[in-house]
């Protein structure tokens, strides 16, 4: 009987995190603090995250142990199963393995308690009692909700307004973990107030949530804020899937020739990838993927530098996938190419071609999903479906070449709480092709008759 | 104005299905500065825009400096040390 899923035992889940700084084929620049030019000191970020956290974000270690305590919250969904997509092999008839890492399984159903988890451990080690943060859909905001439900933390979520009132159902989940969840803009803070008293309907955004959940941590000594994605410690905590991944696969005697992963901020993308970026560093041959929405290139498009920010340099400096403050846009073309919100690591990666970022269409992504549900049954997080459609491209890609792969990719989440989305696509309801020429000619000459401001 | 407000895409920021009229308006009274790269496959969306923001409003939402999380997180900091006079 042919094997579908590979497990560890519990004795067998790695007890360390891996940190892709030590194996770094060239130096990251470091993040520059806007005041000074210089690179952002510990003593900067103590204000918002514990030392011993930003101890994780500045090292240069290797390996970092896994706390007893953290392993035994893990040990509640990992070590995560690790499949093999034999029905959807099937229908593709390619000569390529399908593996995929089923993150769905955690409690709040994605790869984000991972690092919550850790994090929410940490802030507790320091003495932390409160945590805030911000969040867009709620998946993050209800990751943390349960981390610090586990460590006997209060967590404050400022959810985005037009989330909040649009998709209940994880700002339940937050709640029935006892966390707190307001929508944004609040009453909550300064900023909030401000907001509300200019907009009193605003829908919020994630610039203002971000806001509070800064405000309501910063000044607080017991008080700290949490990240999700981006930053260094936050893929550290995630690795562990890929060195899970890594012992199941040698379980099998297989080893992966495509690794894919779907990349928002990079945290998922991360945590499947790194390890696997490490052995390509030392010489394996090994494509990495990261599946991006083609409405927010930020690693397809931009090319790599120092961002500047604005004139006056008052902004901290990065080095990450953006156009930079350099570039000149012509005004119309001035707006989603200066986007970059992925993780520096990644980025950096992607620079010293390691990771190959590739973009796709929503509607794309969406009708991998929904063949992946109607052939492995699981219904993906609309996320986890850019990854599915770079799946079935490479496969595809097998198949026209006569090559034999095994792909492997991080299926990141479970799709149960987003059924809307689902609903939008099947429905029709979700834009995604473009008007016809004809049309989009006719809208330039009804809107030729509008004065000019 | 509100010819494209009902129509619907999956914000990568939020996570969610957005109308166009969200995108108009996220930062306020200025759309998101990711609106052209989102819409602009699908809609006329610089030619809309251009023909109701003025230019001080374009350079303020287009030309401003580009932010990514962690520039956004420190500025925020700085502010609120700032008005808390930590």
């Amino acid at each position: 009987m042919r094997q579908t899923k590979v497990f560890l035992n519990e004795s067998e889940i790695p007890r360390q995190w891996y940190n892709i700084m030590a194996d770094m084929p060239t130096p990251m620049s470091p993040p520059l603090h806007p005041g000074t030019g210089k690179p952002l000191a510990a003593e900067d970020m103590a204000a918002i995250f514990p030392m011993n956290l930003i101890e994780q974000e500045m090292s240069p270690d290797r390996w970092i142990d896994i706390p007893e305590e953290v392993l035994e919250k893990y040990m509640l969904w990992r070590p995560s199963p690790l499949y093999r997509a034999y029905n959807l092999e099937k229908i593709l008839d390619a000569p390529v393995k399908i593996y995929y890492k089923h993150e769905g399984v955690s409690p709040a159903g994605s790869h984000k308690p991972n690092t919550a988890v850790a994090q929410a451990y940490y802030n507790k080690e320091f003495g932390i009692k409160k945590i805030s943060t911000e969040t867009g859909a709620g998946q993050w905001g209800s990751a943390l909700s349960m981390a610090c439900n586990m460590f006997g933390l209060e967590c404050r979520v400022f959810m985005v307004r037009v989330s909040y009132d649009q998709k209940p159902y994880r700002r339940l989940m937050m709640q029935t973990w006892g966390g707190t969840c307001f929508p944004s803009p609040s009453e909550e803070t300064e900023t909030g107030r401000k907001v509300l008293a200019e907009h009193p309907d605003s829908p919020g955004s994630l610039g203002i949530a971000i806001s509070e959940a800064i405000e309501d941590a910063v000044g607080n000594g017991d008080a700290r804020y949490s990240l999700g994605s981006v930053l260094n410690h936050v893929l550290l905590h995630q690795t562990i899937i890929g060195l899970e991944a890594q012992k199941q696969l040698e379980k099998v005697g297989d080893y992966p020739d495509v690794v894919i992963g779907c990349a928002g901020g990079g945290s998922n993308f991360a945590g499947l990838a790194l390890p696997f970026a490490r052995d390509k560093i030392h010489g394996k041959d090994i494509s990495i993927i990261a599946a991006e929405p083609s409405s927010c290139p930020t690693l397809t498009m931009a090319p790599f530098g120092y961002d500047f920010g604005d004139l006056a340099m008052s902004t901290p400096l990065l080095a990450m996938y953006s156009l930079g403050h350099d570039f000149v846009p012509a005004p119309i073309h001035a707006g989603g190419l200066r986007y970059h919100g992925m993780a520096p690591i990644i980025s950096h990666l992607v620079k010293e071609n390691i990771i190959e970022p590739r973009a796709y269409h929503q509607l794309e992504t969406f009708e991998a999903g929904v063949q992946w549900a109607r052939s492995e049954a699981f219904i993906p997080a609309p996320e986890t479906n850019h990854a599915i459609a770079s799946v079935i491209q490479e496969a595809n890609r097998a198949k026209e070449e006569g090559k034999e792969k095994v792909i492997l990719f991080n299926w990141s989440g479970h799709g149960l709480v987003d059924l809307a989305s689902y609903d939008a696509y099947l429905t029709g309801k979700l834009f995604d092709y473009p008007l016809p020429l004809e049309e989009i000619e006719r809208a330039k000459k009804v809107l030729g008759q509008y004065p000019k401001p | 104005m509100k010819r494209f407000d009902h129509l619907v895409l999956r914000c990568p920021r939020l996570g969610g299905e957005i109308t166009f009229a969200y995108c108009r308006k996220e930062q306020g009274d200025l759309p998101c500065p990711r609106i052209i790269r989102c819409w602009q496959d699908l809609i006329p969306v610089e030619q809309h825009l251009g023909a109701f923001l003025s230019k001080d409003e374009w350079d303020r939402c287009f030309n401003a400096p580009p932010k990514d999380k962690i520039t956004t997180i420190f500025e925020i900091v700085d502010e609120v040390k700032k008005r808390k006079k930590i």
